[in-house]
């Protein structure tokens, strides 16, 4: 049941947008979600989607694991949506008892749910077709000149590919004791939100526990392998840009032209 | 007290690339008082049938039946089922949570909305069933050397009166001296009560003693369903599933095989030697 | 020297009550000395709190004695600045192999210790490749930890060790969370690390099949080495050993058994095979 959780978890297999170098698809989908936000019209978001289109198709991911992450935030996307339907002024459209929807808010509420699908959809395609070690090693590599401004970049970095890597252990660990605390009859579905709140301790304690566990004996291994920082360490995976990545970043700059000049064409306008 | 498996399956993702069978067809009849050895290797499906039993997991095809009752009608309760059916999870002092030893272990009756007054009562016979001396009772949990932490979680569930308990891989982490002490336990605890118990385990060691009825577990299906000397007759075929016999049994096997005139079912040493040393008399 | 060698290490721990008052000393490892010779397989079996898994930490310099030496190699785990070299010298793989597998895809989990130590990039892939090989889980590179068995998981953190170059790997319960299948993978494993590798192979654990094939078995207890022998000479003694609560393999207690009433038998019977051959079937 928790298991569900895709965001930030890699699916594994060989394709064109799975050997890019992690700068390009992190610089990528940052330019991407930019983009997103520069459309005038609804033809830019046409556009938009196709580009996601080749890439997902590219990257040979099966669509149902792009969708399985917007479960997540669904809830999220419905109340934008309606708040948005209904409470733009503008000139009215439907009045329904005392709520009323105006043009100005239907296209506002689309506008922003299509952005919102494709955003976490873009960034979905990102964490999907990247391991997250490279995804860190991307981002530190990106990160550090923040180096002179004392920034731990290197630290950061580690910390976060350790959080990733154990994301899936512990999810596992809480299914686990979740199942054993309902074998002693907790209940974690019914109640007020108080009630329910105070059924997660039987849950939290020992997950808590574990993860102290598990955290000390992770840096205790780590040390057993000489870790002693980023300083003097190589890398097996050196991040060097090949030809391809040139050309993805042609292809993200020409897309992001288009869309710039074709987004703010006086048609279909938001 | 019973409970009955009426041709139960159980599939993972289904209708997804990634469908696996985890129980394949599972007909089984667990009667009353009952000491049984559940034995498969990791992924033969013992544990999901285990989950199956206190309806954690629920099957995906055919029906169980506790006391008769079909346990997935919508008017069954399962809150019932859990309290008649204890469940303890593998390393189940991972599921210790409260301040001290004893509250933790009224955890479960307290969830029966007993009163305290009975949830102690409760706590403190459980406790004991289990063995832990009394000076432990109120310390922190995660104080207690790793065979003490097992009883007390092991007390969780026992203090919530069971009928039918089951344990998964209770030995697991612990060393010789441990698992002697937990097994011994619980074998006196059946001895006491005349509870059914599960222990469900992947050494045929630490059940060949024990228990007078050994289900063997492979790929989701019951492969033998027998009393143990039975079970262990067929040790070449449980070699191939990676599962091996009590080391005995092979050498009854061998002797056997070279002539010696001896008892091939031994499954405890006094009891081969008895047999070997008739054998070399004759 | 041997390679790794020690001399009367003692290991205290203080233990506090809550208010933080000191409630006595323990002494987890109390005079332990030995030496062993580089290539050699020892295990060290005890109980659980016997101080077999504290003593080997001090081994990685991962714990320094209270008073006593160890050598690793020559160098004294007390000198600070020799730290890195001896954890290279001495790699260490622990129980939980969840808890120590760091890299999302099991080659670059092999490669974690070697940019560690700032291994040019192409030496790194090639102590991967044939660290991967050596445990046999060379096919498994591009997978992820998470969807392996506990027995892979394990072959994959000894590669991590075995990348690193190691003269010598200790092996803390590497099994003690596996089943039969995984138990046997791994001790399989480690002795082909010894004998194809050349490996120095300390093993420590409580499942006494494992270090049948042992070149020198310590038995810990209570911080003390109790017994000390190949692995035949420590099964001679089966009363000694159910005396320290450990197991012993039932042929073994078979023989001893029969020995009692009364059958001729050697001592230290291991297999089936040599009780055969002392039946004399």
């Amino acid at each position: 049941m928790l298991r569900d959780i895709t965001l930030g978890q890699y699916y594994q297999v060989e394709s064109v947008i799975h050997r890019l170098d992690p700068r390009v698809k992190l610089g990528g989908t940052l330019l991407y979600i930019i983009s997103l936000f520069l459309f005038k019209n609804f033809i830019g978001y046409l556009l938009a989607a196709l580009f996601l289109g080749i890439v997902i198709k590219l990257s040979k991911v099966p669509f149902k694991f792009m969708v399985r992450g917007m479960k997540a935030i669904l809830l999220l996307l419905l109340i934008t949506v309606v708040f948005n339907l209904f409470l733009t002024p503008g000139t009215p459209l439907v009045t329904i008892w005392k709520l009323t929807i105006t043009i100005e808010g239907l296209k506002l509420a689309v506008s922003l749910a299509i952005r919102l699908t494709l955003l976490i959809i873009g960034s979905s395609v990102m964490t999907l077709t990247t391991t997250p070690n490279n995804l860190t090693d991307g981002m530190e590599r990106m990160m550090r000149p923040l180096r002179i401004f004392k920034v731990p970049v290197h630290e950061v970095a580690m910390m976060m590919s350790i959080a990733l890597r154990f994301i899936p252990i512990l999810l596992e660990e809480t299914d686990k004791i979740m199942k054993a605390q309902i074998a002693r009859g907790a209940d974690f579905e019914s109640g007020n939100l108080l009630k329910r709140a105070k059924a997660l301790v039987p849950l939290l304690v020992p997950l808590f526990i574990s993860a102290f566990r598990r955290a000390n004996d992770l840096a205790m291994a780590m040390e057993a392998r000489c870790y002693r920082g980023g300083e003097g360490r190589t890398k097996m995976k050196p991040l060097v840009y090949q030809k391809r990545d040139y050309i993805a970043y042609v292809c993200i700059v020409v897309y992001l032209i288009t869309s710039f000049v074709v987004g703010r064409l006086p048609f279909f306008t938001v | 007290m019973s409970i009955i498996l009426d041709h139960v399956n159980y599939i993972y993702g289904e209708d997804t690339s990634l469908e696996v069978k985890a129980l394949d067809d599972i007909c089984l009849t667990i009667p009353e008082g009952q000491f049984i050895g559940v034995i498969g290797h990791t992924g033969s499906g013992k544990s999901t049938l285990m989950q199956h039993l206190n309806g954690l997991i629920k099957a995906t095809g055919g029906h169980i039946y506790f006391n008769g009752e079909d346990i997935y009608d919508k008017d069954f309760d399962m809150k019932k089922l859990r309290s008649k059916v204890g469940l303890v999870f593998q390393y189940p002092e991972h599921q210790l949570f409260e301040i001290d030893v004893f509250s933790d272990v009224c955890f479960g009756p307290k969830n029966l909305g007993l009163d305290k007054k009975e949830v102690e009562l409760r706590a403190y016979d459980a406790l004991r069933k289990v063995g832990l001396p009394e000076e432990f009772f109120y310390q922190s949990p995660f104080e207690l050397s790793g065979g003490q932490k097992r009883r007390v979680a092991i007390a969780g569930v026992l203090a919530m009166k069971p009928e039918i308990l089951i344990l998964d891989e209770p030995t697991a982490g612990l060393d010789p001296m441990g698992r002697d002490e937990i097994l011994d336990q619980i074998k006196q605890l059946q001895r006491e009560t005349g509870m059914t118990i599960l222990l469900v385990s992947h050494s045929m060691d630490d059940v060949a003693e024990y228990v007078d009825r050994i289900i063997v577990m492979n790929k989701g299906a019951v492969m033998y369903d027998d009393e143990p000397k039975k079970v262990f007759s067929h040790y070449k075929e449980l070699e191939e599933i990676g599962l091996s016999a009590p080391q005995v049994t092979y050498v009854m096997h061998a002797l056997k095989d070279k002539g010696l005139d001896v008892e091939v079912d031994a499954i405890t040493i006094d009891e081969a030697a008895m047999d070997i040393i008739k054998a070399l008399k004759k | 020297m041997g390679i790794i060698r020690a001399k009367d290490v003692v290991y205290e721990y203080i233990r506090r009550d809550e208010d933080g008052n000191v409630e006595g000393i323990t002494k987890a490892v109390d005079e332990v000395s030995l030496d062993i010779e580089q290539g050699q397989f020892i295990a060290i079996v005890g109980h659980n709190g016997s101080g077999k898994s504290t003593f080997a930490k001090h081994i990685n310099a991962i714990l320094n004695p209270t008073e006593g030496t160890i050598w690793v190699d020559g160098m004294d785990t007390n000198e600070e600045e020799k730290i890195w070299d001896i954890r290279q010298t001495a790699g260490m793989v622990f129980q939980n192999p969840d808890n120590q597998i760091i890299g999302q895809v099991v080659e670059e989990d092999v490669g974690f210790g070697p940019e560690n130590m700032g291994i040019p990039t192409k030496e790194i892939w090639e102590r991967v490749e044939e660290s991967l090989r050596a445990v046999g889980m060379y096919q498994y590179r591009k997978h992820s930890p998470n969807k392996l068995s506990g027995g892979q998981k394990q072959r994959v953190s000894i590669a991590g060790v075995l990348a690193m170059h190691p003269k010598c790997i200790i092996l803390d319960e590497p099994t003690a969370m596996l089943d039969p299948n995984g138990r046997k993978e791994v001790i399989r494993a480690v002795r082909g690390l010894n004998q194809v590798e050349g490996v120095t192979v300390i093993l420590i654990t409580h499942y006494m099949e494992e270090i049948v094939h042992a070149d020198k078995v310590f038995v810990m207890d209570q911080g003390k080495i109790a017994m000390e022998g190949t692995p035949k000479e420590i099964f001679s003694q089966v009363e000694k050993l159910q005396g320290l609560r450990l197991d012993v393999p039932q042929v073994t207690m078979l023989a001893h058994e029969l020995k009692k009433q009364g059958i001729p038998l050697p001592d230290g019977i291991l297999t089936t095979k040599e009780l055969m051959e002392a039946l004399g079937v």
